[in-house]
């Protein structure tokens, strides 16, 4: 059993759509095979690895209610080589967006039905995931977090020779259950997905977000845009005017 | 002012130009969307790729009446016509509202009216309802008031769907 796990993000580092696709290639047996489709120069290679695979994931950010544009493209060029290599796949779905509702990637997850019944591949079904930025950054925050547990294990030793620093150990559990909280809805759904690509089984579609109040991820995005556009120098160029 | 965005041949410039304030020609002679939020971020309401879409979501931020034409893939636009749309968030800003019950971000440029699509080629009914649905979010997403979508049997209805 061969899946390929297709990041369509066009982004270079830190996307969402990696940490899913890492997530969910953890939860999936059999051969697992990661690609990277950000220009028409990716679409051949992944081709080639979807000859002799049974199942492909893709990983996308939604872009516009849909499907970003270079997905679209190459995603006419694979019907064009399932049909000319008479390929059976099943195929599936992990959509992100910004907003807080999962349930806004229905209009992608309707395209990539579609497609499915285009190309004569079998559609399995797909996570839409709200907050995926925000999930990205808990995963961050993670990291962040064991590199402050060990810089406290490591004063610890060093000031009082105390390797098991108790409060700093408290902290960092703490920390962890409320990111490992915020994760629990796409955790639940991606394990499911996982073992139902691994045996070959329609999963359907099921939408899930990050676990926090909508007012509160909408307060905490606002402040990241003040934040980033201060940094970027955006907010000193008619940040929120009409332009002409 | 109405705009039109199309991925129609040269043959068909002439009557769109006739129909409208301003046409977008969708021909993929530009970059895809990098997804890097620059438009809000950084160069409000621009993109940093020098292209044909550098200033589209000025264009697009003008209009009362959206028109897009477009050839029918998989229920959705076109790939080339998509390009447009991912590259044109900047007609609305990065903070964060309620509208029909949903987030969605405030809108740079205010209310619009029309969110048209008009598909050719060859579609199936689920495609069509999935059109429907797309036209739709899009709408809401850019504060369209209302939208519509005309399914061509072949393109020399065209005319009469401008």
């Amino acid at each position: 059993m061969k899946t390929v796990f297709i990041n369509c993000s066009p982004k270079e580092r830190f996307c969402a759509s990696a940490y899913f696709l890492f997530l969910q290639r953890l939860f999936t047996g059999g051969t697992k095979v990661y690609e990277k489709l950000r220009t028409p120069a990716d679409q051949a290679g992944i081709l080639e690895q979807l000859r002799d695979a049974q199942a492909v994931v893709f990983g996308l950010p939604m872009y516009v209610d849909g499907v970003p544009s270079h997905v679209l493209r190459f995603m006419e060029e694979m019907e064009v080589f399932c049909r000319e290599n008479k390929l059976c796949l099943n195929v599936y779905c992990i959509a992100n967006n910004g907003f807080i509702e999962g349930k806004q990637n229905e209009p992608l997850m309707q395209v990539f039905e579609n497609f499915c019944s285009r190309s004569g591949l079998t559609w399995g079904g797909g996570v839409g995931i709200g907050g995926g930025v925000m999930l990205n950054v808990t995963r961050i925050l993670f990291i962040v977090d064991i590199g402050l547990l060990a810089l406290n294990t490591v004063l610890s030793i060093v000031n009082t020779g105390d390797f098991f620093p108790k409060a700093a150990w408290i902290g960092f559990a703490e920390n962890a259950a409320l990111l490992l909280y915020f994760n629990l809805g796409v955790l639940f759904y991606l394990a499911v997905m996982g073992r139902l690509i691994s045996k070959g089984e329609y999963f359907g579609k099921r939408y899930t977000r990050i676990l926090i109040p909508s007012f509160v991820f909408i307060l905490f995005a606002d402040i990241f845009f003040i934040i980033t556009s201060v940094l970027e120098g955006g907010i000193f160029k008619g940040w929120l005017a009409r332009k002409e | 002012m109405k705009v039109i965005i199309h991925d129609l041949g040269p043959e068909y410039e002439a009557l769109i130009e006739e129909r409208c304030g301003k046409a977008v020609a969708a021909d993929g002679k530009y970059a895809p969307c990098q997804g890097c939020f620059g438009c809000w971020t950084k160069h409000p309401a621009e993109c940093f790729m020098k292209d044909s879409l550098q200033q589209v979501c000025r264009v697009m931020g003008q209009a009362d009446e959206i028109v897009i034409v477009t050839r029918n893939l998989y229920g959705g636009y076109s790939s080339a016509v998509k390009n447009v749309l991912d590259r044109s968030i900047g007609t609305s800003t990065p903070f964060s509202t309620y509208r029909g019950g949903q987030m969605h971000h405030t809108l740079r440029y205010g209310k619009h009216d029309l969110w048209k699509v008009v598909v050719y080629g060859d579609i199936s009914d689920a495609e069509k309802d999935t059109f429907r649905y797309t036209a739709e979010r899009n709408a809401l997403n850019d504060g369209y008031e209302r939208s519509e979508v005309v399914f061509l049997n072949d393109l020399t209805e065209l005319e009469a769907a401008l």
